[in-house]
């Protein structure tokens, strides 16, 4: 056998071979009565995309999911950094309740959480005289932060515990006190090691947005499902394999830059 | 010898890690500009004495002096500073930052610990990479140099912290053959410069050329001590020879 062919040629080849056969599919489909379908979907894309027929202005759609999980992403990075230094602070007392919520809210189903607090927070609360409203839109940002948060901890604190520990060795050596160590030796180390946890976790963040339907907002999801009411039962099919690719072509490239970017940061060990 | 003038001070020191003794009673004096080797088996606890010097592991009972540091009593990081500033350490890995520029690496603890003036860190740093020969690495970083001129640069980082002590622990046992040489030959200079060193080592050759006194240990305990040519010539304990045996 002449043909020898690395395991990367293999996989593109398949990957490859996989498109071609969807494209395909789509042509065959397409020429026995599909494309009317398919023009009944590229009418509504608009819509599906913003929110609003004509495709302005933004009022939800997939737009809306994409600037949810910005914002989930950006709430839970905060608190997932505050919940990591807890969780690796020597002070038992900062550190044991940081571990149980983590641990709590790591393992808590991401609708059961935005339900939760979907009931729990209120309507509005008032500070100081002036009433601060809490829209779906805010409840749905808090109810995907909790979880995602607990989970960009953990991605903190294996990045923290996977630096070697002669490194700590060297620095108290050189007379380095331990927040010095974090600041100046592991932290800016650990950094690196944290981008490809946290580019997964986001697009894991924006495939889970499409829970947020729960909450009432027009999401792409609330929309599709307001507008498959007045669509055919044939074309339901189309749209929901559109709303498939849309989340497939935004979330796949992030989870192959987040694993090329992985392999770059596994050789710098030492 | 008299104890007081020792620069460094070891009295009975013990140490276990959970129920193994490392250390049963090692006592050493080391006086200014001395260069001491530790030589012994594996697992004799030739690095621990080391890292209970400079305080980096603390000792269970006894007595350990540097200079006026009694490291024993010394408890938090802040009472550490001082000697650490006194004792630098070489490790076995290089440990050096890999964020980091050679003369980055050798400059970072001087600025950010002992709170130098930048520009005169700069100048000293350069004349160290100089003094270990790696002038044109200064702007490489650790990845890019081979394990010798890792360890040289390692080297350079703990002179910067201008060290009366400097601790070697098994710098040339990770490294190739050809670039141990280079190595030996930078700690030679040192020693020869009149600094105070203490080296555990497994480069026999290399512990009878350059070091005033041997010192042989086995199982946390120091067996056997005296000039390299006497200890490795006519070793006088059974265990000594028998080590001594394996290896030479």
């Amino acid at each position: 056998m002449g043909l020898t062919l690395s395991y990367d040629d293999k996989k593109r080849a398949v990957l490859l071979l996989i498109a071609v056969g969807v494209v395909a599919w789509i042509a065959i489909d397409a020429a026995a009565g599909g494309s009317k379908y398919w023009a009944r979907v590229l009418l509504r894309l608009p819509l599906l995309f913003t929110g609003s027929g004509s495709g302005w202005p933004i009022a939800g759609g997939f737009v809306l999911n994409i600037l949810l999980s910005i914002a989930v992403m950006t709430l839970a990075t905060a608190l997932g950094t505050l919940i990591g230094i807890a969780t690796l602070a020597r002070l038992a007392l900062l550190r044991v309740p940081s571990l149980l919520l983590m641990n709590f809210l790591r393992n808590s189903p991401w609708l059961v959480l935005l339900f939760a607090m979907l009931y729990i927070l209120p309507f509005e609360v008032h500070v100081f005289g002036r009433v601060v409203a809490f829209p779906p839109f805010v409840k749905a940002v808090i109810g995907l932060a909790l979880p995602t948060a607990a989970n960009f901890s953990e991605v903190i604190r294996g990045a923290v515990q996977s630096i070697h520990s002669g490194q700590w060795e060297a620095a108290r050596s050189l007379g380095y006190t331990t927040i010095q160590i974090y600041r100046h030796v592991i932290m800016p180390q650990a950094f690196r090691r944290m981008i490809p946890g946290w580019m997964n976790l986001y697009a894991l963040v924006m495939i889970a947005t499409a829970l947020a339907t729960v909450t009432g907002i027009q999401d792409v999801l609330t929309i599709l499902n307001n507008l498959l009411a007045m669509e055919s039962e044939r074309v339901i099919v189309y749209f929901y394999l559109t709303v498939l690719f849309l989340f497939f072509a935004y979330c796949y490239p992030i989870a192959v830059l987040a694993r090329r970017l992985e392999r770059a940061v596994k050789g710098d060990n030492l | 010898m008299n104890r007081s003038d020792a620069l460094v001070e070891l009295d009975d020191i013990h140490k276990s890690f959970g129920d193994v003794p490392v250390l049963k009673g090692i006592s050493l004096f080391v006086q200014k500009g001395e260069a001491v080797c530790i030589i012994g088996p594996s697992g004799s606890g030739k690095s621990t004495i080391l890292r209970c010097i400079n305080g980096l592991i603390p000792v269970d009972r006894g007595f350990v002096r540097v200079g006026t540091n009694r490291v024993h009593e010394l408890k938090s990081e802040k009472a550490m500073r001082a000697l650490r500033h006194q004792v630098a350490m070489v490790f076995q890995q290089y440990n050096l930052f890999p964020h980091r520029t050679a003369l980055e690496n050798v400059m970072m603890a001087p600025i950010q610990v002992l709170g130098h003036d930048r520009s005169e860190v700069e100048e000293r740093a350069r004349k160290l990479l100089k003094k270990v020969r790696l002038s044109e690495k200064a702007d490489s970083y650790p990845g890019e140099l081979s394990g010798g001129q890792q360890q040289r640069v390692a080297i350079a980082r703990a002179l910067a912290m201008q060290p009366e002590v400097i601790l070697f622990d098994e710098v040339t046992a990770a490294l190739d053959p050809e670039t141990v040489k280079e190595v030996l030959r930078t700690i030679r200079d040192l020693v020869e410069d009149g600094l105070t060193c203490i080296l555990v080592t497994h480069e026999m050759k290399f512990a009878r050329e350059v070091s005033q006194r041997v010192c042989f240990t086995d199982r946390g305990l120091i067996v056997e001590s005296g000039p390299p040519a006497r200890l490795f010539d006519h070793p006088e304990d059974p265990r000594t020879r028998e080590f001594l045996g394996q290896i030479l």
